[in-house]
């Protein structure tokens, strides 16, 4: 017992530094070299993936944004983290002819933008997929009239 | 050392992490890098969590991203209302610390352990130099690497705070949620850790944010412990004994995917994310179990009661090739029983690696071995006697029950993938949860250095006596044996959880 008493006591002066240098290393130096590395190769990664349209940030390409006008592509609520940018693209096949009712724009040309955002055919294994702000910028970039006034200023 | 100051080394360098990171976790309101202003953790829940970190298991009872209380603007925050949030400070200097740290415990211990199977050893090793390399020249570099690759494919790396507020395209406001994340997804996946940034973990798109991200992932988890099981065979010089390791090991996993798969191939379902689909989000569950990762890509309570059961195996075994480290130490135990049991019925001496397999060592197995239901059965038992369970909400029925075995299973496992997330932030799981961290990690970890430790200096054995465990038929032998140990002590526990949830038709799509 004396003897894991005198162990644990000689144990000790190491023990501490090794953990206030590993704290250093691995919880502070680590994570800012890493944050210097990352805005300097890849800053709109590093940043949140920030989408520009006409010059200004209408949302990030990573993270679902609330649609709920018939006009648009609606993202999808019911997902694991509640923010899934992205749709099935038979999801969005669906939502085709509201958005062709509510707007000047041919089913066959909405299909046509949903094919061209398609993504993410991994082989047998993936669901192609759609992301929904890029399409919806797609739509107001047919220049519609029904897409007037947007992206909508929020005042900010 | 011996394996006694070897395993004090690891336990007092852990306190005094675990000291750190529960002091940064109570006064991250008052600390820097807070640019929220996040309060304080409560002592409970710090207590729980320095605990849950430390001991590679990252159960979290809270939200890393806080909810939408705490921030201006804030509409897209899924999470328990009220769930406390971390600050920056908290992320790097507490999170991502102890998960370095606990990833680099369990390599260094497992080490340890092989070491003294090795002829001639002398003693266990040195905790401060393992411990060291283990940081410097495999996790670091590593994660580096790594962590660069996610920032590329799309995982923000930032500490300018939630200032990015944009004007949404039908006018809205949204805070977009940025940190710093990919510096702590490169080891929360490298180190077997599976503590997210974000709440929703890796099903969050910032935390993975594509298929590429989740393939990567994947990857990083299996990369270690995999590796550990050629280490084993490399250390003791005798490259073949790794064979029943890794095909034991590879052969479970192979049967967990199985039967995650029997429902039928799966389709995107509720709780899913789109980009990773119904075959990379079982998957995931499955690999984040085997290697006790516990990081997820969807939403457990989206799955079938029968992945879950997969992932209940994966939690039950711990070797399949299992966490950091650790998961190696599992497999040998595993081994030493069996070599014990075979040589019961077949009349020889119980003998591994040349050296006779003595009452001690079989005694050290066995307990190691019953740590693991002891710390899962009894507090499943307690909170519902206390009533603990239904406090948060959680019935009785198979669907509640689930959710509680996996709580502490996962938690004994040192998993940390859950059903209840920040809703089991109650004191009663915070406390249980800890104690039942601490005695899954440190428990089986000094028997087995203590089993390490007696190897050495014990006479090899010149002829051949035993049965011999490099061959393809002992692999077969060590599968069924730990599906029997297994199953034995388990079955009638998961038969009343995700089996009869199976049963009673709650499965999606079958």
């Amino acid at each position: 017992m004396m003897k894991i008493k005198r162990k644990l006591l000689q144990n000790c002066g190491p023990a501490i530094r090794l953990a206030a240098i590993s704290l250093i290393l691995c919880g502070l130096v680590f994570p800012l070299v890493i944050t210097g590395f990352a805005q300097l190769i890849f800053p709109s990664q590093a940043n949140g993936s920030l989408v520009q349209f006409h010059g200004k940030a209408v949302g990030s390409s990573l993270i679902a944004q609330n649609f709920s006008l018939p006009i648009f592509f609606h993202p999808r609520n019911d997902s694991a983290s509640g923010v899934d940018p992205d749709i099935t693209v038979q999801d969005a096949y669906s939502q085709i002819p509201r958005i062709s009712a509510a707007t000047n724009i041919s089913v066959d040309t909405l299909q046509q933008i949903v094919n061209k955002n398609e993504e993410g055919t991994f082989w047998i294994f993936g669901t192609p997929y759609v992301n929904v702000l890029k399409l919806n910028l797609a739509l107001i970039q047919t220049g519609d009239l029904a897409y007037n006034g947007f992206p909508a200023s929020s005042g900010l | 050392m011996g394996w006694k100051e070897y395993f004090l080394a690891a336990v007092i360098v852990n306190i005094f992490q675990m000291t750190i990171a529960f002091v940064i976790f109570s006064f991250q309101g008052v600390l820097p890098l807070n640019p929220q202003g996040f309060p304080g953790l409560s002592w409970d829940l710090a207590f729980m969590q320095v605990i849950s970190f430390a001991t590679n298991t990252n159960l979290q009872h809270y939200n890393g991203e806080g909810n939408c209380v705490q921030l201006p603007n804030c509409s897209n925050l899924t999470g328990v209302p009220g769930a406390p949030g971390l600050s920056y400070l908290s992320q790097m200097m507490a999170v991502q610390f102890l998960q370095f740290t606990s990833a680099a415990t369990g390599i260094s211990v497992a080490i340890a352990m092989i070491r003294g199977f090795i002829a001639h050893a002398k003693d266990l090793g040195n905790f401060y130099v393992d411990f060291t390399r283990s940081l410097t020249r495999i996790l670091l570099p590593l994660c580096f690497v790594a962590s660069l690759v996610f920032v590329g494919l799309g995982v923000p790396q930032t500490l300018t705070g939630y200032e990015r507020i944009v004007s949404t395209v039908e006018g809205a406001t949204q805070t977009i949620l940025v940190g710093p994340v990919a510096s702590l997804v490169s080891i929360m996946q490298l180190g077997t850790n599976g503590g997210g940034y974000y709440g929703a973990n890796s099903a969050y798109p910032f935390q993975n944010p594509n298929p590429a991200s989740d393939i990567f992932q994947i990857f990083l988890m299996l990369l270690i412990p995999t590796s550990l099981c050629f280490v084993f065979g490399q250390l003791i010089g005798k490259k073949r004994e790794s064979r029943p390791i890794l095909w034991g090991a590879y052969a479970l996993f192979a049967l967990d995917l199985l039967i995650a798969f029997i429902p039928s191939f799966p389709v995107v379902g509720p709780g899913m994310e789109v980009r990773f689909g119904g075959f990379f989000s079982v998957f995931w569950t499955v690999v984040t179990t085997t290697v006790t990762t516990g990081s997820v890509n969807a939403s457990l309570s989206g799955v079938n009661p029968l992945v879950i059961l997969s992932a209940f195996n994966g939690m039950l075994i711990q070797a399949t090739p299992g966490g950091e480290g650790v998961g190696l130490m599992y497999m040998v135990m595993f081994i030493v029983l069996t070599v014990f049991i075979v040589g019961l019925m077949s009349g020889r001496t119980p003998e591994y690696l040349g050296l006779k397999i003595t009452a001690r060592d079989v005694k050290l197995v066995m307990i190691a071995f019953l740590v693991h239901p002891v710390i899962v059965l009894i507090p499943t038992v307690l909170a519902y006697s206390t009533g603990a369970a239904s406090a948060i909400g959680v019935g009785t029925n198979s669907i509640g029950f689930t959710k509680i075995l996996y709580e502490f299973t996962s938690a004994a496992a040192n998993n940390g993938s859950d059903f209840l997330g920040a809703s089991a932030n109650t004191p009663f799981f915070n406390v249980s949860t800890a104690i039942v961290m601490f005695l899954g990690r440190f428990a089986p970890i000094a028997l087995l250095l203590a089993l390490g430790g007696s190897m050495i200096n014990r006479k090899r054995l010149i002829t051949d006596v035993g049965v011999r465990t490099d061959s393809f038929l002992f692999s077969i032998v060590i599968v069924g044996s730990i599906l029997v140990l297994v199953l034995l002590t388990f079955f009638p526990f998961l038969a009343l959880g995700p089996i009869r949830e199976f049963f009673q038709g709650h499965a999606n799509g079958f």
